[in-house]
């Protein structure tokens, strides 16, 4: 039976977060008192703090992207969990810049929630608050969904390009609609060969048998709707893509910017095999891919698995991505 | 202005009877509150509750070993409450109770000659249900409080705004709880609860019904300490 490499389960979040916090202290600070922790040098042209947060288990997100040109704060709840709308209310009263507070927020009811609460309570100190949504996951793209798409791989992505535009001094209103507009243009499917291990009781969230793949699966183990045979790599890329491609807006399918993410235990080696694979799909599919990150950057615990995300490119998109940023996490 | 409680004001000591009185009738109905939420939801909607309110009688407490200043009226307990809920409380919709506290605080300051006590408490309880519902995205016949907090809001609503609060806060209870036994026969459809699907059917929604608590909890108190004199 696998087993995590900590004192008790409950031992795992803390530990780590003060792990964390001390192995950058040059970049980032921890505020255990109110469960957030914030980046020590934002941009000074930064008029809107960046706050984002949301269950452990998924790091390096979000406290890795602490920091210039990325995020002001990040509340990291337990494991898959909410955090408390007190960590989202408290940090971002921190890093409100004279513009306000801008939420980044991935899709779940936990979340959406307790940030809400967080931004009641901003609205009633006088503090300007918006959201951007993150509902980027095609497997859970359908009509009897009522909560909807649930947020994954775009979110960082969408971190990264709105913390250039927010550099860039641009006020609350507008980065909210470039957020949400991102969004629109991004989507995101993850496949696993095996679970991740409950970190309470050892044992994998779900079985598969042997040859069998998890198609759409969720980043806290949420089962898919169906499962597939354990294709080639590159025949199971190109499914991956072509659904990916369809769900891009009309007009917006020839230039794509991409993130294949590992889900937690998958090996670099495989990686880089799934971006070469990636590379080749759109290649014949005539997409130009402008720009890629290839790691594990959102992950589910240990899942073995990966997810490939598109985001559909233009020029601009292209500057925000390319403006420096400097995090715990950020491998550019 | 005299600062004598008359039958359509509030006061600091009358709202801290009305929450406390609350608190006394969480504790006694938290097994059935638990016991509800199991059949429907995760469970732990009783003892949030429970917890929530116990925390509001510390501070309670401590607020009025706090002497009273011209500024300490009925706003005062509703103002502590709401920062017990939002800050220490756990679950959903805990804090969401919160918001209710925070937008009744909130409207009771503002009262005054122009503002009664009556039409404050409908247009905080207003308030109060458009803030959970912006953030808990539930409408009427979804299963959840809001159930209980529209007819409540609505029957305070169309009290005149000079009417005797105590007697307003009855008709609001009434209409509450009147919705909140209207959830028995609901699916959920938000919340944890929302997650059992048929499973919810034929249990009301414990949160509508603590909704329904509140509202019943103010009745005596805030009419029998309204009725002493000042001392």
């Amino acid at each position: 039976m696998p087993q995590y490499f900590r004192d008790s389960p409950e031992s795992l979040v803390p530990d780590a977060l003060a792990g964390f916090a001390a192995a950058h202290a040059d970049l980032v600070a921890y505020h255990p008192d109110h469960g957030y922790l914030r980046a020590r040098h934002p941009a000074p042209t930064r008029r809107v703090g960046l706050v984002s947060g949301g269950g452990s288990g998924h790091e390096p997100l979000h406290s890795g992207f602490l920091g210039m040109g990325m995020l002001d704060a990040s509340c990291p709840g337990r494991i898959f969990a909410s955090p408390h709308n007190r960590q989202i209310f408290e940090a971002s009263r921190a890093v409100a810049g004279p513009g306000g507070v801008l939420h980044i927020v991935k899709n779940y009811t936990g979340d959406r929630i307790n940030f809400g609460i967080a931004a009641e309570r901003l609205h009633h100190e006088g503090i300007a608050c918006a959201r951007v949504l993150i509902d980027d996951d095609l497997a859970t793209d359908s009509d009897d969904i009522a909560v909807g798409r649930r947020g994954t791989g775009a979110t960082l992505l969408i971190e990264k390009i709105l913390g250039a535009a927010a550099d860039e001094g641009r006020g609350l209103d507008e980065l909210a609609a470039l957020g949400t507009e991102l969004t629109g243009r991004a989507r995101s499917l993850a496949v696993a060969a095996a679970a991740h291990t409950a970190p309470a009781s050892g044992a994998p969230a779900f079985g598969l048998p042997e040859g069998v793949l998890e198609f759409g699966v969720g980043i806290h183990g949420e089962r898919a709707e169906g499962t597939t045979p354990h294709a080639p790599l590159g025949k199971l890329v190109e499914t991956m893509t072509d659904q990916l491609l369809a769900a891009l807006p009309d007009g917006s399918r020839s230039r794509v910017l991409a993130l294949c993410n590992g889900l937690g235990s998958i090996t670099s080696l495989e990686l880089y095999g799934i971006r070469h694979a990636l590379a080749k799909a759109l290649d014949t599919r005539d997409v130009a891919l402008d720009r890629s990150l290839t790691g594990t950057f959102v992950s589910a615990l240990d899942m073995r698995g990966f997810s490939l995300t598109l985001l559909a490119s233009d020029a601009e998109t292209l500057r925000l991505w390319d403006a420096p940023a400097r995090t715990p996490a950020w491998p550019l | 202005m005299s600062d004598r409680p008359g039958s359509n004001t509030l006061t600091r000591d009358s709202v801290a009877a009305w929450l406390i009185s609350f608190a006394a009738s969480v504790r006694s109905v938290e097994p059935e509150l638990t016991a509800l939420d199991q059949q429907a939801g995760d469970g732990d909607f009783g003892a949030n509750l429970a917890t929530g309110m116990d925390g509001v009688r510390r501070a309670l407490d401590a607020l009025t070993a706090v002497p009273r200043s011209d500024g300490d009226g009925p706003a005062a307990p509703l103002a502590a409450a709401a920062r017990v809920f939002l800050d220490d409380v756990g679950g959903t919709s805990g804090p969401l109770f919160g918001l209710l506290f925070q937008e009744l605080a909130d409207a009771l300051y503002d009262a005054s000659p122009a503002l009664p006590a009556t039409a404050a408490l409908a247009t905080g309880t207003a308030a109060g249900v458009a803030a959970i519902q912006r953030v808990g995205e539930a409408d009427v016949g979804d299963k959840t409080m809001v159930d209980a907090l529209v007819p409540a809001a609505k029957a305070l609503a169309e009290c005149p705004p000079t009417a005797d609060p105590a007697a307003a806060l009855h008709l609001a209870a009434v209409a509450a709880h009147r919705g909140a036994l209207s959830t028995s026969g609901l699916r959920a459809r938000r919340g944890r609860a929302s997650y059992t699907g048929d499973h919810s059917r034929g249990v009301p929604d414990p949160g509508a019904l603590a909704v329904a608590l509140l509202f019943a909890s103010a009745n005596e108190e805030v009419t029998v300490l309204n009725r002493l004199p000042e001392h």
